[in-house]
């Protein structure tokens, strides 16, 4: 099956929904689904066997021909990219309707429309020239898609943020392709391992990339981006466009030859990330923004288990090492699955309530109970745990250090650290879901915000259960995709060898894992018959004695989050002001807790807050006076010629 | 005896500078600059000893017109329009203007022989000339605080840039000449313009009160 009519026929719907989109809703909905599905069906074909896709048009752009390739990486990536971006679409019809936001919407289709055609372009892009371009119009379009509610000031101001980091990355970007083309002497891109002279330029894309991608400590963007874009944009924000980050990622380290240093730094700050990632998402007292943060640790498994995998191709472990990368790629799935299912489920709330702010929520299963068991769903997933698809690319990813550790290699050490510090991430990231699950679900509502929450409709509840039904397919039958994670590993290209047979651990954890699921839902029914038969006696929750308590004193998400929290505040850094009830009548008590981004906050304030006092300071020779200036101009002569003069003395 | 009479009119305009330092009306002050203009329009006709060439003549017609002529008309014109006839308080007082631009001058004549002059040059004052020139015209920018002033600064910086082109008079293309001259000419005009607009705003045409619009 030949991928090209499909691609085509994606790229006109897409064009069509840029130019159409603002005015016709339905049929923009129509194109970006027929979109969706002709690029999941590109994509799916070469997954499944078709032969890689290779297409050089005569038109030039930039003075470079126009070459195009589809192969087993850019394919893996391109089914993500499709399905989050039609389900988006489909949400937002309900999630963003024209009736409530005549202005945004009909921008927001367009430029999700321009999001998704450039992002598949950089997918496909096999020119360094061309590569570049869909990137900046891919960063310039999901600015836009953030600020698409723009009133607010932290959304502007987070807007910015985006733009800035993007940019800074792009830069190291452009720096990384001019190098590129300069070394080798031409745009194209493709397989570069026996140039060891290029080895020093994976260093560019691990920044250029890194920043994208949001790997701790280049991640300061993304929190603020994330919480504040509406949440389909989030979905897609955080399901795929940092993935093209990863992509990046596994693109070049693939391609080009890798120093050891290189891998070693993306395994520690992999490991780094995904650790420090879900202990910020922990202190988070904003749903989104937990979620954010919660998407830096997944990258930084998947940053970790791409750096295993390439130091284990360099010391010639296949074994372990085809099982990080494949952990590693089947993770970009797993994450972008849950993760838009997750943004999603938190876009209701936020739809019900009108507030992201967990400490206001409470006992909204009662009125939502679709996306409360869909959100508890995505929480499992995203939390590891069996039996669902989370557990299935960490599991290899263990398998996979594991394999490093036991070699004796000098990997050895440091994979057991690694291992070690991912299941602890792993830990964290449950008490945080159990966390962000509970606040806003169980309990009693806190505030008025939960009193009027209702159900959200179909079109959102349908992408949600699509997801979630995701989520479960890839759990209980991790076999079924292995031949699709087969394919992109070979084409992947690094020094490991194309992954063939699944591993025999795969098989018997998908046995494991149904068995699992089938005992999860007799154990489950059994309970669910025995809450419900009516043996049981209902009374009211033991309230401490108090003698009117209120739905205000129920545990909130500091003091969830208090006893881990405690354990990082060398990097949380909490800001505390308490006031402690005084006297036989205290008057007012209170306790506000709030985590800044430290890295942004701490580290990069400070440094710009002194380059902005020097510029202040240079800013007083502009004074407006004249005459000053053309002394200005007649110092710099004569420096300039004492400047000439003492260098012709020499 | 081209030779001597050139290095006399450099001479003669070097001193025109020290007379527009030293000068507070500011119709002296246009008058010494026209006068300026005069001399140096006729250094051409000097340096092309061997034959008249229509070139040169043009050039030399030009500036006498431009920089004797019309310039000196336009800045009057501007005065008048916009009441005034001195300066008050320069920057600079007169005194030491008039001693700096004597340093600058003699500096000027000792950094001319250190320079690696071609040899048909080394005898001449011209280079000299133009460094006296420009450093009075910064001068005169710097430390005087009337529009018309700075003006007539800018115009005996531009003369001092004039004397260095005069150096290479046979290389510079007609058009570029012109060009210059037209390039002065509607400067000053503009600025004639600028001066009655600002007068008439603010009442003053003290360019020191002219600081909101700095950023």
């Amino acid at each position: 099956m030949n991928p090209g009519p499909f691609l085509l026929l994606a790229l006109l719907a897409l064009a069509a929904g840029v130019v159409g989109g603002p005015r016709f809703p339905r049929a923009w909905l129509g194109v970006s689904l027929t979109a969706s599905l002709a690029g999941l069906a590109a994509a799916l074909g070469v997954l499944l066997g078709a032969p890689d896709w290779e297409w050089r048009g005569v038109w030039r752009l930039g003075g470079e021909a126009i070459h195009l390739r589809l192969d087993g990486v850019s394919a893996l990536f391109l089914v993500l990219l499709s399905l989050v971006s039609g389900l988006g679409a489909l949400y937002a019809r309900e999630y963003w309707p024209d009736a409530e936001n005549p202005s945004s919407a009909p921008r927001g289709r367009a430029w999700w429309s321009v999001l998704t055609l450039s992002m598949g372009l950089v997918l496909l892009a096999a020119n360094g020239l061309h590569f570049l371009i869909a990137w900046e119009l891919f960063a310039v379009s999901a600015f836009f898609l953030i600020t698409l509610d723009a009133r607010g000031r932290a959304t502007r101001a987070a807007g910015w943020l985006y733009l800035a980091a993007s940019h800074a990355g792009t830069l190291v970007l452009f720096a990384f392709f001019g190098l590129l083309a300069a070394r080798t002497g031409s745009w194209d891109l493709g397989p570069m391992r026996d140039q060891p002279a290029l080895a020093s330029l994976l260093w560019l894309a691990l920044v250029g990339f890194g920043v994208k991608a949001g790997v701790f400590p280049l991640h300061i963007w993304l929190p603020s981006a994330h919480a504040n874009a509406p949440s389909h944009v989030s979905a897609l924000m955080s399901g795929v466009a940092i993935k093209m980050g990863i992509y990046g990622l596994v693109r070049f380290s693939g391609w080009l030859p890798a120093p050891r240093g290189a891998a070693w730094a993306l395994m520690g700050f992999g490991a780094a990330s995904a650790v420090l990632g879900i202990v910020f998402a922990l202190a988070q007292s904003d749903l989104k923004r937990l979620l954010a943060y919660c998407s830096v640790e997944n990258v930084g498994l998947i940053a970790a288990g791409l750096g295993g995998a390439l130091l284990a191709g360099a010391g010639n472990e296949a074994a372990g090492g085809n099982l990080l990368l494949a952990g590693a790629l089947l993770h970009v799935w797993n994450h972008g699955a849950f993760k838009a299912l997750l943004f999603f489920g938190a876009g209701a709330v936020l739809h019900a309530t009108g507030t992201r702010e967990v400490n206001r929520l409470g006992g909204l299963w009662r009125a939502m109970p679709w996306t409360a068991s869909l959100f508890a769903l995505g929480s499992l997933a995203v939390a590891g745990l069996p039996p669902l698809n989370g557990f299935v690319s960490e599991w290899l990813i263990y398998l996979g250090l594991f394999d490093a550790a036991a070699s004796r290699g000098e990997a050895a050490g440091p994979a057991g650290l690694t291992a070690i510090l991912i299941a602890t991430a792993g830990a964290l990231a449950l008490a945080t879901f159990i966390k962000a699950s509970a606040l806003v679900f169980l309990g009693a509502g806190r505030t008025p915000a939960t009193r009027h929450a209702h159900e959200c409709g179909a079109l959102m509840r349908g992408p949600m259960l699509f997801l979630g039904a995701t989520c479960v397919f890839l759990g209980l039958g991790p076999l079924g995709v292995w031949p699709a994670i087969a394919r992109a590993a070979a084409s992947w290209g690094g020094a490991l060898s194309p992954v063939g047979e699944p591993p025999v651990a795969l098989a018997m954890l998908g046995r494991a894992q149904r068995v699992l699921a089938v005992a999860a839902v007799v154990v489950g029914g059994a309970l669910w018959h025995r809450v419900h038969s009516g043996r049981h006696r209902r009374g009211v929750t033991w309230d401490c004695g108090y003698a009117a308590p209120t739905a205000r004193m129920q545990y909130v998400s500091g003091s969830f989050a208090g006893i881990v929290s405690g354990w990082f505040t060398w990097i949380l850094r909490p800001a505390r002001t308490l006031r402690r009830p005084r006297g036989l009548f205290p008057a007012k008590a209170f306790h506000l807790e709030r985590v800044p981004e430290t890295v942004l906050e701490r580290v990069l304030g400070p440094v710009a807050a002194v380059f902005v006092r020097a510029s202040n300071a240079v800013r007083r020779l502009q004074h407006g006076r004249l005459s000053f200036y053309i002394l200005y101009v007649a110092a710099g002569l004569v420096a300039v010629g004492m400047f000439v003069w003492v260098g012709s003395l020499r | 005896m081209n030779e001597g009479t050139l290095n006399l009119l450099v001479g003669l305009a070097m001193g025109l500078n020290l007379l527009a330092l030293g000068s507070s009306r500011l119709p002296a002050l246009i008058r010494t600059v026209a006068a300026q203009g005069v001399v140096l329009g006729v250094m051409p006709l000097l340096i092309e000893h061997e034959t008249l060439d229509w070139r040169v003549a043009a050039v030399a017609m030009a500036t006498i017109a431009g920089k004797g002529v019309v310039i000196p008309w336009l800045l009057r014109r501007a005065m008048r329009a916009a009441n005034i006839e001195r300066e008050i308080e320069p920057f600079v007082g007169y005194v030491p203007s008039l001693l700096l631009g004597a340093g600058g001058t003699i500096a000027a004549v000792g950094l001319a022989r250190a320079l690696p002059l071609l040899p048909e040059h080394s005898g001449s004052l011209l280079v000299p000339g133009a460094m006296a020139s420009v450093l009075t015209g910064f001068l005169l920018l710097i430390g005087r605080v009337k529009a018309i002033s700075q003006v007539c600064g800018y115009l005996i910086l531009e003369n001092g840039i004039y004397l260095f082109g005069l150096l290479l008079i046979h290389s510079t293309p007609l058009l570029v000449e012109s060009g210059i001259l037209l390039d002065v000419t509607v400067g000053v005009f503009v600025i004639g313009i600028i001066v009655d607009r600002i007068q008439r705003a603010f009442d003053s045409l003290d360019t020191r009160k002219l600081t909101t619009l700095r950023e």
